[in-house]
């Protein structure tokens, strides 16, 4: 088991006095109902993350990797957990416009750093970003719980100029294990998109 | 412009799953949730002496350590599956202080946070009574049991060792397959709340009506009372058919804390809590005449499962029956180790036992200095030769000769080691594929609004499958509609039950029982009925009893079809084509191409059909060179419970994947034709690959998977 470590050097305590309290403090749009969490005293910060354009106030645990406080106080569901471990990719997000795996990132150490998840992902006219669209006319998915991962991934590879070849395509997608087996398919996606997605 | 059966479609629940909208069981939000932690065994074999809980407990935000010492009794004895119940394993965690296997269930802790239920797992002691563990085959202390004592049936026919003995030309070697995990990249989560008596989950299931039936039955609460919602499945592979003990565990512990729990178990614990392949050892005899036609045929198998439950994988009812072939015996043993109990894998008979076959086949036409998919032409039948009985269609020489056409086949060079490209030897290799087509009971209810648009409702699942599109596209058919008019509801088990997504059965079933409804809906408009037209349809395939229905409703299959049962032999074919590269110096393989020939009836939806045959061909080379699970024999641990060390295919090591499709149409195995291919594109994958390696280098593999050191010479 890899429990993340506790992270030092975060000043900022907020102190809660007990029982339950909505994580959510203000500043946020989320449409999910979000779950009461309690935080407990001494392991509870306030923070804020800017997660697709908007801030989230959250009192969490000091623990409370960025994949669970996307999954867990935000409702932000669209990242998934496959191991927790750092192995899998289903938990990729964009972190400052680079591809990092949300299970392996503390939130305390986010910052304001901008994060880019699935739900925030969209083309130029507010409907599916070309990466989407392509993995849904490319058939790159089966059961779809590696997808979210694999196209954040995929926009990263294209993003970072490695979509000049299949070859290429591969090697860096290797990060997201897709057990259903959608790689041709998912290599196939990222070569339909690629024209257009803006580099850099 | 209508949509029907074949239609070239996006999946229809696609937009879901790319924009993150699809919800699988854990990003459903339940309001005041508390999280659960599992603690696992550390022992395989023993007893549990004592708990030293104090320090778990003070952990801030801790609302309960569950163990046996405070749920026994709470989850009541089901049967096993295999029995007709409906649990993957009979071994009761919390209920005991018995410990059957390594990794299982041993405490449940329950805290306001996920991170304050991990804490205090982790600094709960268990201690233990340990006694040595017989982790697998070789180990003291096991128990080998024929499956004919166990119900099970060994195929044979005529008299196989005289013949053998007799024959001309013959081969007989001995294969082993690896213990295998699925490893569905969702993991295995539960979300239990409790509502007025009334209990609802949330769980990965390719089984929602026997989901709500066993768990009932487990705590001993009406049917009526639970709520099964498995819209959604992150993979299943097998691993979410028959229920697993976790689940009654998390309902129990939601109702006792009057509070709902969330359970997100790691992923090394679902190599614990859930089933998995069990490793099996096989021995093969082929004889045949010089010209090739076979003599005999000898399939011995042995696997490996648990204790207390008779899981059996048995592949010799198909391996004894694909080749015209007189004289056939065939013996399945069980042997009982401190393991947990295995179950289905994708393909589970056939994946390892006809890596066995399939290989022996590949020996016998270099014993027979025959080219090997000539053997298998020179051997193929239209009746299965145990019974008897006529395949209801059957075209593997039009897939071995499809196959052959598009590889190149003619241009291989047969002789081992005589093809290679600079410093990498190249082999070719073929095998066969079949899977049986099931057929089972099921139920639908089909809705026709006025406006044209159309609702399906039945409590089938869609495990990455397909199934939605498939499903929809069956009502377009049955109603002459476009399939964006038409909204398909599945996986919640108060919808009208459907089978287990199991056995490739649900295309099948469902579309036969779908079309069935569109039909009195056609027959109700022409006779004048106006508004919304809401028809409720069962199908009883042929040859299953008409109480398969009542039985259905109390979370029962019935499967119909396949290779043993009825008056014909229903199955899908398929003939793989591989290339491997093995490196001269590093050893390494590399398969750059793959080619798999597919005759498995009507095609419902051609996109998804070719996912699904893509993603099993590339399960086969999984098969084949990567995954294993390691077992440590003297603790009988599992030691590689992880995404970085199981080894599973990723995108750098599969090239080019191709599919084709033939047509087959098939008026006999049911109303519509329909075969399944969900399991149909890993089998003989494996075999392909290890006879191509023996191709590229001159070296046999018998044992999977295949590693370098297995080809330093
Ligand atoms: S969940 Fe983060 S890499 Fe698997
Ligand atoms: S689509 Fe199922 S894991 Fe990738």
């Amino acid at each position: 088991m890899t429990a993340p470590a506790e992270s030092g050097g975060l000043e900022r305590r907020f102190l809660l006095g007990g029982g339950a309290m909505l994580p959510l403090l203000a500043g946020t749009a989320t449409a999910q109902p979000t779950p009461a969490t309690p935080a407990h005293e001494g392991r509870s910060m306030e923070m804020t993350l800017q997660v697709n354009g908007q801030a989230h106030r959250l009192a969490l645990d000091s623990r409370t990797t960025l994949l669970d406080a996307l999954r867990e106080h935000m409702g932000l569901t669209g990242s998934k957990k496959g191991c927790d471990q750092g192995q899998c990719g289903a938990c990729t997000v964009l972190l400052d416009g680079r591809p990092v795996l949300a299970c392996l990132t503390l939130a305390a150490g986010v910052g304001t750093r901008p994060v880019i998840t699935i739900e925030g992902l969209h083309g130029r006219d507010g409907g599916l970003h070309p990466m989407q669209q392509a993995f849904l006319d490319q058939d790159a998915f089966q059961c779809g719980y590696c997808t979210p991962g694999q196209i954040i991934s995929a926009v990263a590879c294209v993003r970072q100029g490695h979509a000049g070849s299949a070859e290429e395509i591969r090697e860096f997608m290797s990060g997201n294990l897709c057990r259903c087996a959608a790689y041709p398919q998912i290599v196939a996606a990222v070569q339909q998109a690629a024209p257009l997605v803006e580099q850099g | 412009m209508p949509d029907g059966f074949g239609t070239d479609h996006q999946r229809i629940d696609g937009r879901a799953k790319v924009t993150g909208g699809a919800r699988y069981a854990s990003d459903v939000v339940v309001g005041n949730v508390a999280h659960a932690w599992l603690v696992t065994s550390a022992i395989a074999r023993g007893r549990i002496t004592g708990f030293e809980d104090a320090e778990a407990r003070a952990v801030p935000g801790v609302l309960e350590v569950f163990t046996h010492r405070n749920m026994q009794g709470a989850v009541a004895e089901t049967e096993f599956f295999a029995k007709g119940g409906y649990v993957g394993s009979t071994i009761r965690p919390l209920e005991s202080d018995q410990v059957w296997h390594a990794g299982q269930i041993v405490a449940l802790v329950v805290a306001d946070t996920l991170e304050a239920a991990r804490e205090a797992a982790q600094r709960l002691r268990v201690r233990y009574a340990e006694e040595a563990p017989a982790a697998g085959f070789d180990a003291a202390g096991v128990e080998v049991v024929a499956a004919s004592d166990a119900g099970f049936e060994d195929a044979g026919v005529g008299d196989a060792d005289s013949a053998f003995a007799a024959a001309a030309v013959k081969v007989e070697a001995s294969y082993s397959t690896p213990t295998q995990h699925h490893n569905p990249i969702e993991l295995f989560t539960t979300t239990a709340s409790w509502a007025g008596g009334k209990l609802t989950l949330h769980e990965g299931s390719q089984f929602v009506h026997g989901l709500k039936h066993g768990i009932a039955a487990q705590l001993r609460i009406d049917p009526a009372d639970v709520h099964v919602v498995s819209p959604f499945i992150g993979g299943a592979f097998g691993a979410r058919g028959s229920i697993t003990q976790r689940t009654a565990l998390v309902a129990e512990a939601a109702r006792r804390l009057g509070r709902p729990v969330k359970l997100v178990p790691t992923r090394a614990q679902g190599f614990t809590i859930a089933t998995y392949r069990a490793e099996t050892r096989q021995q093969v005899k082929l004889a045949a005449s010089r010209d090739g036609r076979l003599q005999a045929l000898v399939h011995e198998g042995w696997e490996v499962t648990s204790r207390p439950d008779a899981y059996k994988v048995g592949g010799t009812a198909t391996t004894s029956r694909i080749y015209a072939c007189p004289n056939v015996r065939t013996k399945v043993h069980m042997v009982h180790a401190d393991r947990n109990t295995p179950g289905f894998m994708r393909s589970p008979p056939e994946l390892p036992y006809m890596f066995a076959l399939e290989s022996a086949m590949d020996e016998l036409a270099y014993a027979l200095d025959m080219d090997p998919v000539q053997l298998r032409r020179i051997n193929d039948t239209q009746r299965e030769p145990i019974k008897g009985l006529p395949y209801s269609s059957r075209n593997l020489v039009g897939c071995l000769d499809a196959g052959a056409r598009a590889f190149g086949w003619e241009r291989r060079s047969p002789a081992p080691r005589s093809m290679r490209d600079g410093e990498w030897q190249v082999g070719w290799g073929v095998a066969t594929s079949i899977y049986p087509a099931h057929i089972g009971t099921a139920t639908a209810r089909v809705t026709l609004l006025p406006d044209g648009r159309a609702r399906v409702q039945t409590a089938a699942h869609d495990v990455g499958t397909g199934a939605y599109t498939a499903i929809g596209l069956a009502a377009a058919e049955g109603l002459g509609l476009a399939l964006e008019r038409i909204v398909v509801e599945l996986g919640d088990s108060d919808l009208p039950p459907a089978p287990v997504a199991g056995g490739s059965n649900t295309t099948a079933s469902v579309c036969n029982v779908v079309i069935k409804a569109c039909e009195e809906i056609r027959a109700r408009r022409a006779q004048g009925q106006q508004g919304a037209i809401e028809v409720y349809a069962e199908n009883v395939p042929e040859g299953l009893p008409p109480d398969s229905i009542g039985k259905l409703y109390q979370g029962r299959n019935a499967l119909g079809g396949g290779l043993e049962g009825g008056k014909q032999a229903m199955a899908a074919f398929g003939a793989i084509f591989l290339e491997v590269r093995v490196h001269d110096r590093t050893r390494e393989v590399r398969v750059p191409r793959v080619l798999g020939a597919f005759a498995a009836g009507r095609i419902v939806s051609p996109r998804q059909a070719r996912s699904q045959l893509t993603g099993g061909l590339i399960w086969g080379i999984g098969a084949a060179l990567h995954e294993q699970t390691e077992i440590d024999p003297r603790s009988a641990r599992y030691m590689n419970d992880n995404m970085a060390e199981y080894l599973v295919p990723v995108n750098a090591d599969i090239r080019q994947v191709e599919v084709l499709l033939l047509d087959e149409q098939d008026t006999q195995a049911n109303p519509l034709g329909i075969k399944g291919i969900g399991e149909l594109g890993n089998v003989g994958t494996n075999a392909a690959l290890a006879n191509a390696v023996f191709h590229a280098t001159g070296t046999r593999p018998r044992d999977l998977p295949v590693r370098i050191e297995h080809l330093m010479a």
